[in-house]
């Protein structure tokens, strides 16, 4: 009974296999990280990754201010004030989360900039490009919804002439005010109503579009640069 | 380059795929460290802002819901919201600035739905389908003048609108001593209206200087708001609605020459509502 036990090396890699006997994770996450990209690709084709970063980091500072914020118009405001005032870090958290929105979208900015600039929505990337702006878009409406939160008076008023300024559209305008304030003005259920917005609704759809804007990124290749060297040659094909 | 059918298109891109692959170099580490390495600045300048807004924190206000000043970042936080408070800014987060000063420009009720729904909608459409627009199979700038064009001009025109969006109202005046001006220009309106007569100098809404505004029309606007403009029948009784629009409608459109269209209506209610109203309201003539 001597061979009872595997060696040490085989049992460390005994769940790796379990797990990728069952997903095939260990081969997925190998082709992501060893697949290759362009040799040429440059700084400024970091910007994509960054926006990831940036993205997580709203998450998680959203979901630390999630436990201490309550969406009350009695005590929105009075909960903020405390995180920012005395929870620990507290300021930390709320100023990363509030500057994390500008930085994200400068940053959304750039890489948009950069995109238009390698020509990269180009065949076959137009769905990645799709994809990208309505991203952005959704990007600004977590703006708009996270404004309100704060609950003091620059978000107070400024939030009534947005969502006047919703009502200005012709037909649809004055129902999309309605259905975003609840009623004719700011209550309790708006406040909720932004809130489940602003972390429920927006980013789930926003997450499912990063996942998809990613898929088609790895499926069709980063592009390199336009001013690129490199050439096709005959042996290559 | 010359326009290519779709087989012609799909042969050159996977030519151009199967190349990248087979010369490229593997995204771990090799990009990976570049990633990371710009993950982390970004991290640090986030971090950093918000160290910077907190160390110009003032003090906690000892005062009940009051705001908590900060410096170049701005406040910690401002006072809490209050319906009842008349004083206020409704100035968006920065990267709305393009579309305020937007409505800053097309603010007449008439145009207002160009910078409100109208541009904003083109340009979320043009945005979404640009790939559909430019059909130029090239991707070398020098071969792309048109693109080239567009993505100069479109930065410089949202900066600018950012720019003049976030310029502060001009310099504010002094009050008229005609009854409601002191309570125009202490109240709501002018954080939004421009108007000489009571020296405010507001962004947002129409000028009352350059545009003349009768009786009825303005106790409508004042009681149930159009537009970006909230009601304020919450915020002040009938006869300061009253005062405010006698006022309006008497002393507006000085700048094209003529006092406001209907004084003569106004002049039923108006200054009798403002003494009525009391306080600022009145005015110092009518109180001296």
């Amino acid at each position: 009974m001597s061979t009872l036990l595997p060696p040490p090396g085989e049992i460390a890699k005994m769940p790796v296999d379990w797990v990728e006997e069952r997903s095939g994770l260990i081969t997925f996450g190998k082709f992501m990280l060893f697949r290759n990209v362009p040799k040429d690709i440059s700084w400024l084709q970091t910007l994509g990754s960054a926006l990831i970063t940036v993205f997580i980091l709203q998450v998680t500072t959203g979901i630390l201010l999630a436990m201490y914020y309550q969406p009350d118009p009695d005590t929105a405001w009075m909960t903020i004030k405390f995180i920012t005032d005395e929870a620990t870090l507290g300021w930390l958290v709320r100023g990363m989360h509030k500057w994390g929105s500008s930085v994200m979208v400068v940053l959304l900015f750039l890489h948009m900039g950069r995109t238009f600039l390698f020509g990269a929505y180009k065949y076959p990337r137009e769905m990645t490009w799709i994809t990208g702006a309505i991203i952005f878009i959704l990007v600004m409406g977590m703006s708009f919804t996270g404004y309100l939160l704060v609950f003091d008076e620059r978000a107070y008023w400024a939030t009534i002439v947005g969502v006047n300024i919703n009502g200005t559209a012709p037909i649809l305008g004055p129902a999309l005010s309605w259905i975003l304030m609840v009623g004719p003005e700011i209550s309790t259920h708006t406040l909720s109503r932004f809130y489940a917005l602003h972390m429920l609704v927006i980013p789930s759809i926003l997450g499912g579009l990063i996942a998809l804007h990613m898929l088609l990124v790895v499926r069709l290749g980063v592009t390199s640069p336009p001013w690129s060297r490199m050439q096709v040659t005959e042996s290559d094909v | 380059m010359p326009r290519l059918t779709a087989r012609e298109r799909r042969e050159a891109y996977q030519r151009e795929y199967a190349f990248q692959k087979k010369h490229g170099k593997s995204f771990f580490p090799h990009a990976v460290f570049h990633d990371t390495i710009v993950s982390l600045i970004v991290v640090a300048l986030i971090m950093g802002m918000a160290v910077l807004w907190y160390a110009q924190f003032g003090p906690v206000p000892e005062i009940a819901d009051a705001a908590r000043e900060g410096g170049i970042l701005g406040p910690a936080y401002e006072g809490k919201a209050d319906p009842g408070v008349l004083r206020y800014d409704p100035r968006p987060e920065w990267y709305f600035f393009f579309l305020f000063e937007l409505l800053r420009i097309f603010k007449t009720p008439e145009l207002l739905i160009v910078g409100s729904v109208i541009i904003p909608t083109i340009w979320m459409v043009l945005l979404i389908g640009w790939p559909f627009i430019d059909r130029n199979p090239d991707r070398r700038l020098s071969r792309r003048p048109v693109a080239l064009a567009v993505g100069v001009m479109v930065p410089i025109v949202l900066l600018t609108l950012t720019f003049y969006g976030a310029k502060a109202p001009g310099a504010v005046g002094e009050a008229s001593t005609a009854p409601g001006a002191a309570a125009f220009a202490n109240g709501a309106c002018s954080t939004c209206h421009t108007f000489a007569d009571a020296g405010t100098a507001g962004n947002v809404g129409p000028s009352l200087t350059a545009n003349a505004v009768d009786y009825e029309t303005a106790l409508n606007l004042i009681t149930n708001g159009k537009g970006g403009m909230p009601a304020f029948s919450a915020q002040y009784n009938e006869d300061q609605i009253s005062c405010l629009a006698g006022y309006v409608a008497t002393h507006s459109g000085a700048a094209a020459g003529k006092e406001g269209p209907e004084a003569a209506t106004a002049a039923e209610t108006y200054p009798a509502s403002c003494e009525k109203a009391g306080g600022e309201f009145a005015g110092t003539a009518a109180a001296g």
